[in-house]
């Protein structure tokens, strides 16, 4: 593993450590049938790994942005079933930015905020929420759609005053189809500087931040299992036609590890320039070539159930659709160097 | 294992960006010039010295030899700038990225003296004497001899594909100077000697290139007398110091950036057309294109910031390679794909000219300094 998104080095040992040990084939099995594992948030919550980067006083475990994603990298690279992401640094950062309490549970966020009205003091809508059965705060930011009160509001609220249907990613993860129609007054919320935008870029980020840790996972994987593999008397990675697999594998996740890094370095310092956006491009792109390679590096035993490597091509097909795709994000960039004008495309890639 | 470090521009380093860009922009602004594309911009010697009189040539060669002490990431700094710019880099580009190097690396005394401080300048040029008709990706199996003659060698022997050959001033040139059938490995016996291509026996013969440019070479060796002086590191030991400058070779930003003005020129002709709107599949062509480029200028800064560091990322740059030649022909594919007319050679328009350019030589992309069939193979033999 690389150097980590500058995060304590004592940190990103100890989660390494923890989730090695807590995210077995069947904890992650059993979390996929039921929904939760009890055991991976526990072992995560203990520690206070889920609240790092939201400030101590705040309700947060303290810690810098940069020791939150190398949480996360190890959230990939162990496909852990958990919602370290969602509690933390979306929820729990759009909660104390609008000084709203963090609850002692999982939270998650609403990822659309298009799909959210708030007229006359009433917020309704239908929203696809990860891990929203299992958390205690389903968090959501909208527009103040009163004319009276311009920006946005941050509106917590408890899963049990709404409709929540079960639903699954690729990865088994839940998904939770969730109809919000509650008065304000019946919640709590408070208003907010951030906007959807800066939501959608920070939940972007943690998926390719996980998706470095799980690429990383799959191109050690591919490497280990084609050198033990044999056919025709040695061992398939001595063969060409796989080994053009296995540097598509590391091509992917080298990429994606260092635009993680870059995307994370910028979103920390608060200008994300084109960072976040090339960071998802280069990810969604990275995951499609680099789950493809090593699944047919791994021939028939990568499609089983038994072998490990789903847990991780799963989880990486789910995350590439989520805070915005490919396209979304590549029109962005393109509407960027449009504005930056061909004179300073150049100073815009590079800056 | 392979290690890719993320790494950021210095403040330091960024001044020197800027300052590359300022001269750029005086020496050589836009329309002023026809721009290349990336290594295979024209030969100006006018402006190699000017380059080399601004301390950007040799940058990371010793002082003592007119060089700059200069590190890795600045070299790269400027190369990027230079490449992207179009810039005529012709003249010096091989010296200054490989020859310069090796022989700084592996030349005597009298070499480094003789060498070094004109490549800083600007005002020496070199060739890469390494393919044989019969040896491209197997390069241990050249036949180019040199056998003891007096004071030195006589070579004899036929390089190929060698670019600039009816140009340039010199040629590092790998040689066999102990026959096949008296050494156990292939790669023993080689060695490389420093060759004026203006010494007698010498005959560089242009190729004519798919796009109807003739630099591209055939260069034939009879009985050429090497002085011992000129030969480059040690008797045999041309395989390992070959292989040294080929890792000067990769993974540097002339591996990415050879279409990138095709791209930026598409902005250009969209943002003066009346709408000033550009229609959303350039819209995406442009951003795919932004993030490709902003994911290999850092992997490439950190092949860089690794050299520095005292590392010999051959393995990354191989990966960086590979990846980036893949995309500079993807993205010409790309900005073809919204064009909505056959381009035509003979255009008033610079995008047009630079299409038809870039069209008619991007096969040799991922060819050129190692296929990249064979980059995999080096590259997946550093993943175990």
């Amino acid at each position: 593993m690389n150097e980590q998104f500058s995060a304590d080095p004592l940190l990103v040992e100890t989660i390494d450590r923890l989730l090695a040990g807590v995210c077995s084939a069947d904890e992650i099995e059993q979390a996929e049938q039921t929904g939760w594992s009890s055991a991976v948030w526990n072992s995560l919550a203990e520690a206070g790994f889920p609240w790092v980067s939201v400030p101590l006083e705040a309700g947060g475990s303290g810690g810098t942005l940069a020791d939150a994603m190398a949480i996360l990298y190890g959230v990939g690279a162990h496909a852990a079933p958990a919602p370290v992401a969602e509690t933390g640094v979306l929820a729990g950062w759009l909660l104390a930015g609008a000084g709203l309490s963090l609850p002692s549970g999982p939270a998650t966020v609403v990822a659309d905020c298009d799909a959210l009205t708030l007229v006359d003091g009433r917020l309704t809508g239908t929203a696809t929420v990860a891990w929203a059965q299992q958390c205690e705060r389903i968090v959501a930011l909208v527009a103040n759609g009163d004319a009276d009160a311009a920006g946005y509001v941050v509106v917590s609220v408890n899963p049990t005053q709404l409709e929540v249907s079960s639903g699954r990613s690729l990865a088994g993860e839940p998904r939770d189809l969730v109809q919000l129609d509650v008065r304000l007054s019946e919640v709590e919320f408070g208003s907010t500087t951030v906007s959807p935008a800066d939501l959608l870029q920070r939940g972007a980020l943690t998926r390719v931040v996980m998706a470095a840790g799980a690429l990383n996972t799959i191109a050690q994987m591919t490497v280990g299992y084609t050198s033990d593999r044999q056919q025709f008397g040695k061992p398939v990675a001595s063969f060409q036609a796989v080994q053009q697999h296995l540097v598509t594998v590391a091509q992917s996740a080298v990429r994606v590890n260092i635009a993680a890094q870059s995307a994370a370095r910028a979103v920390a310092r608060g200008n994300a320039g084109i960072h976040v956006a090339a960071a998802k491009v280069v990810s969604d792109q990275a995951i499609i070539a680099g789950t493809r390679a090593a699944h047919q590096a791994h021939g028939a035993m990568g499609v089983t159930r038994e072998y490990p490597l789903h847990r991780f091509t799963r989880r990486l097909w789910a995350w590439q659709h989520e805070y915005g795709s490919a396209a979304f994000w590549r029109r962005q960039l393109g509407q960027q160097a449009q504005t930056a004008g061909a004179d300073d495309l150049f100073p815009l890639i590079t800056r | 294992m392979i290690q890719f470090e993320y790494t950021e521009l210095s403040s330091a380093e960024g001044q020197l960006q800027a300052e590359v860009r300022e001269f750029l922009a005086m020496e050589l602004p836009r329309g002023s010039f026809e721009p290349g594309l990336g290594m295979n911009a024209a030969i100006d010697r006018e402006f190699s010295a000017k380059v080399g009189a601004k301390g950007w040539l040799g940058m990371a060669l010793p002082t003592a030899y007119g060089g700059h002490a200069r590190s890795a990431v600045d070299r790269f700094v400027v190369t990027e700038e230079l490449l992207r710019w179009g810039a005529p880099v012709g003249y010096h580009w091989v010296a200054d990225r490989q020859s310069g190097p090796v022989i700084a690396k592996f030349g005597t005394e009298f070499q480094k003296q003789r060498f070094l401080p004109a490549v800083a300048r600007g005002e020496v040029s070199f060739c890469i004497g390494m393919s044989e008709p019969d040896s491209g990706s197997d390069l241990a199996s050249i036949v180019t001899s040199a056998t003891r003659d007096g004071q030195g060698w006589l070579v004899n022997g036929r390089k190929i594909w060698t670019t600039g050959a009816n140009q340039h001033d010199w040629i590092i040139t790998l040689c066999r100077t102990t026959p096949p059938d008296q050494v156990s490995d292939r790669r023993q016996g080689l060695s490389q000697m420093i060759i004026d291509l203006r010494s007698p026996g010498v005959t560089a013969t242009p190729i004519p290139f798919i796009d109807g440019s003739a630099d591209f070479c055939d260069v034939t060796f009879d009985n050429v007398f090497v002085p011992d002086q000129f030969v480059l590191g040690e008797i045999g030991a041309g395989w390992s110091q070959n292989t040294s400058e080929l890792s000067y070779e990769r993974g540097g930003p002339d591996r990415w950036l050879s279409t990138y003005l095709v791209v930026e020129e598409l902005l250009r002709l969209h943002s003066a057309a009346p709408s000033n709107l550009l229609p959303d599949s350039v819209l995406d062509v442009l951003g795919d294109a932004v993030a490709h480029y902003w994911i290999l200028h850092q992997l490439s800064l950190s092949v860089a910031r690794s050299i520095d560091k005292g590392g010999a990322p051959a393995v990354e740059s191989a990966l960086v390679k590979e990846m980036g030649t893949r995309f500079e022909q993807d993205v010409l594919t790309a900005v073809l794909a919204t064009v909505d007319r056959a381009p035509n050679m003979v255009s008033e328009s610079p995008f047009e000219r630079l299409l038809v350019a870039s069209a008619l030589t991007a096969p040799s992309f991922t060819i050129r300094g190692g296929t990249n069939e064979i980059l995999r193979s080096v590259a997946a033999k550093g993943l175990r």
